[in-house]
């Protein structure tokens, strides 16, 4: 029952989840790309070609400007969050190449820490905070994510889980030859919660890349100035 | 006054047009479902959708709100509140997660009273888009309740100010305060003797309706009523550079350049613009100068481009302040700063700034001609709006005014008084009804102020 069990959510669920995630991900993208726009609404000062607005995009994907004007306690939160998720992430990712990287431990520590902190204080700002609006589909969406990175946290600070067992997991589902994930119930409910998450975020609201990519398109593309 | 209560206590809509007795639900879920269409919505549909689904509602877009922040922060007036009136009506009628989970996903069944309390809320946003520059993902509160006044619109919710009084009095009359012809004459008489009297030895032409000027100034019709002195400002800079231009008259066709449509419908939008197109087709000028005005602006300046095929506008556009400043960078405008020795501030409008990208040419025009300029702060695309925008400055009606003179209006006038500035300058006829209503409503003595009786004052003859 156990070996079933691993099987389902380290097995089957990674691909129903690449799966669903990359859909989601593709449907939204071209449904978004083929709606129609013609008339320019940018918010000045905007870019005047491709090139800058990418650029300009990247830049505010970090920067967060529009937070770090209006609402210091998100930025500071949000800025937390996301970096430490994509540090946690590339340690994650590591493992289609590598078992081990120096110094992993600590960062990976401090990452989880501070994408944990970012997330337990929107949760807090969501309850607190009158100018937010929240459902349940918000509130499962960041309980998912807490128990994700507090598990996720507890498993590699007390270094429940060997790494070349997560490594040849990884590399299995990559290969197409899959194994069994380590056997442990921590790690198996981190990945349970965070494929759910992955799933799940599509159908909450639509996906942060792609709204942030169309939405500053649209406020960074150049109207018609003369100069 | 015998208003039922809709949304919050003002109301700037009168029961004869919401019909708060009379069902509309289905009416209103049909013009919905038109405007997420590709064939009835062909201006904004992409943007409407993404800040319709993409929305996170971190509310991070409240701070950035004048409505939000003037109202005292209460929550039914935050960009995100507001908009949420829509999105969750959007969310249970066209997606199937809505449909599924309701209000588990925050999705809501439009009621009579949902849609009532939206005809209202509407108008509580007057569509600066300062919001925009807060959210991350950049998505627009402001179109969203510029989409709801599309809706109702198809319900007949429109203020009368900006449909009866606005687009239907301007494609009918030729401007929306309807002044006919022998009015207009006698006002431009009238500016061209106290030139001539104030400037001694000049001689004043205003031409009016003349075929192929190089430059057409169409101005907001309510500066021939109510701001004069920028009439006067215009006509004696012309003269004083000695170019050929004109204004025009209702007899040949719209001689006002405002565009209400663009506050609750793209078809009002649509005809408006084509009654301009007929005007400036008899007028064949070269430039369309847009005179102090900023939502005009943004239709003729920005819109026209997307919305009309080139070869049906063979004019090029440009807003007052971009002549003028042209004027001052060719040399052809001798300024004494002295004789404009009061502080001044200036006023970025959002149409102008914001949605139009002209920041620095006003600077560059008052920094020449007083010698006091100081700046209001925040400023640029960061300004807020005068509380006019879109179609505010107009709606007089039941207790609307106690509306924008509390919220927009109070923070306004903190951040004008903050300068020191005697005199408040701004390049749009909207923005200075509004502040000319704040002034008094504050008894404050700043004085309000176009861009072009400032310049004119300091022309050296
Ligand atoms: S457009 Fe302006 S008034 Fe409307 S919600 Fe945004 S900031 Fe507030
Ligand atoms: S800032 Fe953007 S995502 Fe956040 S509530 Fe406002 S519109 Fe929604």
């Amino acid at each position: 029952m156990y070996d079933f069990t691993l099987f389902i959510i380290g097995v089957v669920l990674p691909y129903i989840m690449m799966a669903t995630f990359g859909i989601a991900l593709g449907y939204n993208f071209f449904k978004f790309m083929f709606l129609p726009r013609p008339v320019m609404w940018a918010i000045f000062p905007a870019k005047k070609n491709l090139a800058s607005i990418f650029i300009t995009i990247g830049k505010r994907i970090f920067s967060l400007p529009g937070p770090r004007k209006f609402d210091k306690l998100i930025f500071t939160l949000a800025w937390m969050f996301h970096i430490g998720l994509i540090v946690s992430l590339s340690l994650h990712a590591k493992y289609i190449f590598m078992p081990h990287l120096p110094l992993e431990y600590e960062i990976g520590s401090a990452a989880g820490m501070f994408a944990a902190i970012g997330s337990f204080g929107f949760l807090i700002r969501r309850i607190y905070d009158k100018k937010t609006e929240s459902y349940f589909s918000d509130y499962l969406a960041l309980g998912l994510l807490i128990v994700t990175l507090l598990l996720g946290q507890y498993i590699r600070m007390f270094k429940l889980i060997d790494s070349i067992q997560v490594w040849s997991w990884i590399q299995g589902i990559i290969t197409l030859n899959p194994v069994l994930p380590p056997a442990d119930t921590l790690f198996l409910i981190h990945i349970l919660f965070a494929q759910v998450y992955m799933m799940y975020l599509p159908f909450k609201t639509l996906i942060h890349p792609i709204a942030i990519f169309y939405g500053q398109k649209i406020i960074l593309d150049q109207r018609h100035i003369r100069r | 006054m015998n208003l039922e209560k809709l949304f919050d206590e003002y109301r700037g809509l009168s029961d004869a047009k919401v019909r708060p007795q009379e069902p509309k639900v289905d009416r209103f879920l049909k013009a919905f479902r038109e405007i997420l269409s590709k064939e009835n919505n062909w201006a904004f549909l992409l943007p409407l959708k993404l800040s319709l689904e993409a929305c996170t509602h971190c509310g991070t877009c409240a701070e950035a709100c004048p409505v939000y922040v003037g109202s005292g922060r209460q929550k039914i007036y935050s960009p995100l509140y507001r908009a949420d009136l829509l999105r969750k009506i959007y969310k249970k009628h066209f997606t199937w997660s809505g449909k599924l989970f309701g209000r588990l996903v925050g999705a809501k069944e439009a009621t009579e009273q949902d849609i009532n309390a939206l005809s209202e809320a509407a108008y509580r946003c007057t569509i600066c888009r300062r919001c925009v520059l807060a959210c991350p993902f950049g998505l627009d509160n402001g179109l969203i309740m510029r989409e709801a006044r599309k809706i109702l619109a198809e319900l007949g919710i429109v203020p009368d100010e900006l449909k009866e009084e606005g687009v239907e009095n301007q494609i009918n009359f030729g401007s929306a305060p309807k002044i006919p012809y022998d009015a207009l004459i006698n006002i431009l008489d009238f500016v061209k003797s106290e030139i001539e009297e104030n400037r001694k030895n000049v001689n004043v032409e205003i031409p009016v309706d003349k075929v192929g000027a190089k430059y057409l100034i169409i101005n907001n019709a309510g500066d021939y009523l109510s701001f004069l002195d920028t009439i006067r400002g215009i006509v004696e800079i012309m003269n004083y550079v000695n170019e050929d231009w004109t204004f025009n008259s209702p007899k040949t066709g719209v001689f006002d350049n405002v565009n209400y449509g663009l506050f609750y419908s793209d078809k009002d939008l649509l005809r408006v613009i084509k009654a301009h197109l007929e005007t400036f087709k008899k007028l064949k000028p070269e430039y369309v100068v847009v005179g102090e005005c900023g939502h005009s602006y943004d239709v003729l300046g920005h819109l026209i481009k997307d919305l009309i095929p080139p070869e049906e506008r063979p004019f090029k556009v440009i807003h007052i302040v971009e002549l003028y400043d042209k004027f001052l960078r060719e040399g052809r405008l001798r300024l004494d700063k002295d004789k404009n020795p009061a502080p001044v501030t200036f006023h970025d409008s959002c149409k102008i700034g914001r949605c139009g990208g002209i920041y620095d040419e006003p600077r560059r025009v008052l920094a020449a001609s007083c010698k006091d300029f100081r700046e209001m702060f925040p400023n640029r695309e960061y300004n807020y709006c005068c509380g006019g925008g879109g179609g505010f400055a107009l709606m007089n009606k039941y207790n609307f005014p106690e509306f924008r003179m509390k919220t927009y209006g109070r923070l306004k006038m903190e951040q004008v008084k903050n300068t020191g500035a005697s005199t408040l300058v701004t390049i749009c006829a909207n923005c200075k009804r509004q502040f000319l209503d704040t002034v008094s409503y504050y008894n404050s003595s700043i004085n309000v102020s176009g861009l072009s009786e400032i310049l004119a004052n300091s022309l050296v003859y």
